[in-house]
């Protein structure tokens, strides 16, 4: 234990009057999210609030057009303009481009689908012997015509995603225009059906959807992302300045002293790694502090934190238990602290930008993304948005403590197995 | 084995990783307790890797290292309790003053309060360095660094104390006052392990010495018993009969 404590005392001592290292550990950090959060502001709320302007002629007065308007608004992917127009008119009015899509539903779109779908089940019924009308032979079915417009710059796949979704919609309404009738034609004398209850959700567009935007997405700002990120990041800065000490203690002979010293060197390493923990979970809270009082000063929306103290302190221990053992494994592979600072520096920057530190992941190339998947950085930065955007529990967070955990372990393991190799 | 013996070494090789010639090449030595040893060699003679596997630090390729009555290899815990290494380079935190320093590693030998502290004023003093003991490492001299790093090694009372090359880049006062302590400590009894290529340094201060080169022992004995025998006037002269005048710079 004295041991131990020692170690860690050392440590710190050492730490603290590193002037520069303090600098980079803290004020990096710091200053990285104040610059990225106030850089990043505008680009975040354009994407968020980004909508697609949509001409909307309605002259349909009966529950279809009324179902294709609620579908379209809840989507909430459409800046909705509702103009009274006629065919041409919206056909320019869209080519001009003022609008991306322009959406023509026909007077009495309704009275025509409940007539197709009237004329279409007596026609049946009759076939099979059961009606009571009699339909005449060259009564045909007219398709009801909606007309779509799209601005000339569309591209294609956008095209066919709405129109896919308009006529997924519609045919929901038609099949249940097509039950209303049946049942109305097999029950004529028995309770109607409530309509209203029938159309409700019944026009959805959530599958209009031409950028994967995940739920997390719409409610992450620039605070919110900004602030966990580059405290991930700091936090795995840190492995410059431990790999450094680490190599600093081989050059100098200190490594092998304290090896002809009495007890496990484990305790020492684990002071280490205990002190440089302490750092980054004061770095981390420093941080938040920082994306919940200082960045709303400069105008910025406040950080949510959500409400799991806990978790979220242990989101903080095992990003910084990764990064330390990501240190000591730089720390022993590498013989030179030049090496070691640059190999650091740079994995640490690529693993940030694979990990969705400088733009969300969720903005990066499908073969980006695939790769993102193996960075720690992106599992830490994945917990905290779980957490924060989430309200996220221990439980939610459990999969990126495991991985975290696995590896720091992993780090650890290496080093070892570099440090038997150079003896 | 002997009860006398401070160091046993039988039949002892070291050859490096990737190597193609042994380190250390068959050497057996038998140091009894309450010497001072020297083991002198030119540069890249084998001395520090000597050293290193006594100290358990490397590991031999092959033979057998005994420290008092345990077996290096067998028991290495055993053998650290009693020992203590000042190694050739100064091993001590730049931006930590002398004291804690010298406190992290008396801590580490299980040393602490008022008794460590005692200690430590006792050698600051010894070697006139407890005027600066609050001022940090890295505004020290070279010759001071060095007394420094021999307090580290000391301060735990080991019965067997490794020196490699403890007086290197000291002047003739701090190098007066390391051996004049090294006196002192094998005065009170405790056996003393150096390592150097400081021929007149070694012919004051060692008992005992042993000339290593290429990894062999070539010669050992009594400083004066061995001058004699060769006819020389100081061990200086007598190491290069012995090692001859090419360069190792290998
Ligand atoms: N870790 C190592 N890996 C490979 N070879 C080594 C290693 N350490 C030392 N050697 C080689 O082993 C030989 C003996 O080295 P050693 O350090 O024991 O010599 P030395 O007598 O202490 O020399 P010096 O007076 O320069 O300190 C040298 O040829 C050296 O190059
Ligand atoms: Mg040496």
């Amino acid at each position: 234990m004295l041991r131990l404590i020692s170690t860690i005392r050392k440590e710190l001592l050492i730490l603290l009057r590193d002037k520069g290292g303090l600098a980079i550990m803290f004020l990096m950090p710091i200053a990285m999210i104040t610059i990225m959060a106030l850089i990043q502001d505008a680009p975040f709320k354009d994407y968020q609030e980004m909508k697609i302007p949509l001409l909307l002629v309605n002259k349909d007065t009966g529950s279809l057009g009324k179902a294709i308007e609620k579908g379209l608004n809840e989507s909430k992917m459409f800046e909705i303009n509702k103009q009274t127009l006629n065919d041409t008119e919206v056909k320019q009015t869209v080519k001009k481009g003022d609008f991306e899509i322009g959406i023509l539903i026909p007077e009495n779109a309704t009275q025509q689908l409940d007539q197709n779908v009237d004329l279409f089940v007596t026609k049946k019924l009759s076939e099979a012997g059961l009606g009571d009308s009699v339909v005449a032979e060259n009564q045909n079915t007219e398709p009801l015509n909606l007309s779509i417009y799209f601005a000339p710059d569309t591209k294609k796949s956008f095209r066919i995603s709405i129109i896919n979704s308009l006529k997924q919609s519609t045919s929901k309404i038609e099949t249940q225009t097509l039950l209303n009738f049946f049942s109305k034609e097999l029950n004529k004398d028995g309770e109607q059906m409530n309509d209203k209850e029938q159309m409700k959700d019944f026009v959805q567009f959530n599958e209009i959807s031409t950028v994967e935007t995940p739920q997390e997405a719409l409610q992450l700002n620039s605070v919110q992302h900004n602030v966990p990120a580059w405290t991930i990041f700091g936090i795995f800065f840190i492995v410059i300045s431990m790999a450094g000490s680490i190599i600093k203690e081989r050059d100098d002979g200190s490594y092998l002293r304290i090896r002809t010293m009495p007890g496990s060197f484990i305790t020492v390493l684990s002071g280490k790694i205990i002190s440089y923990l302490f750092i980054t979970i004061i770095q981390a809270v420093l941080m938040l502090l920082v994306g919940l009082y200082l960045l709303p000063l400069l105008g910025l929306p406040k950080l949510s934190i959500g409400s799991n103290v806990l978790a979220m302190f242990l989101m903080i221990v095992f990003t910084g238990l990764a990064a330390t053992g990501f240190g000591v494994m730089v720390g022993s592979i590498f013989k030179t602290h030049q090496q070691a600072s640059t190999f650091g520096a740079v994995s640490v920057v690529i693993l940030a930008a694979l990990g969705g530190i400088w733009v969300p992941v969720y903005v990066m190339p499908e073969a980006v993304r695939i790769m993102s998947e193996f960075s720690p950085l992106y599992w830490s930065l994945s917990g905290f948005h779980k957490l924060f955007l989430n309200a996220g529990t221990l439980s939610d967070i459990l999969p990126y403590l495991l991985k975290l955990s696995l590896f720091f372990f992993a780090c650890l393991a290496t080093a070892f197995y570099f440090d038997k190799q150079s003896q | 084995m002997d009860p006398n013996a401070a160091i046993e070494l039988k039949d002892l090789i070291k050859i490096y990783k990737g190597a193609a010639i042994p380190a250390v090449n068959n050497i057996t030595l038998h140091i009894p307790k309450g010497i001072i040893f020297g083991l002198l060699g030119p540069n890249g003679a084998g001395k520090t890797t000597t050293i290193s596997m006594m100290c358990g630090l490397i590991a031999p390729s092959s033979g057998h290292i005994q420290v008092e009555q345990f077996s290096v290899q067998k028991q290495k815990e055993e053998v650290k309790k009693i020992i203590g290494v000042v190694p050739q380079e100064i091993a001590l935190y730049p931006t930590l003053t002398a004291f804690e320093n010298l406190q992290y590693i008396g801590n580490m030998y299980g040393l602490k309060g008022d008794a460590l502290k005692q200690k430590i004023q006792n050698n600051l003093i010894t070697f006139g360095l407890d005027q600066v003991q609050h001022k940090k490492i890295d505004t020290f001299s070279g010759g001071m660094k060095r007394r420094i790093n021999l307090i580290a090694g000391i301060l735990h009372d080991p019965k067997i104390l490794f020196l490699d090359e403890p007086t290197v880049g000291v002047d003739v006062q701090s190098r007066n006052v390391i051996t004049e302590h090294l006196h002192f400590l094998n005065k009170n009894g405790m056996t003393i392990i150096y390592t150097s290529h400081l021929m007149e340094e070694a012919e004051n201060l060692c008992t005992d010495i042993a000339i290593i080169d290429h990894g062999k022992i070539i010669t050992q004995g009594k400083p004066k018993e061995l001058i004699q025998q060769h006819h020389t006037e100081n061990l200086e002269q007598l190491f290069l009969k012995l090692t001859g005048k090419k360069l190792r710079d290998h």
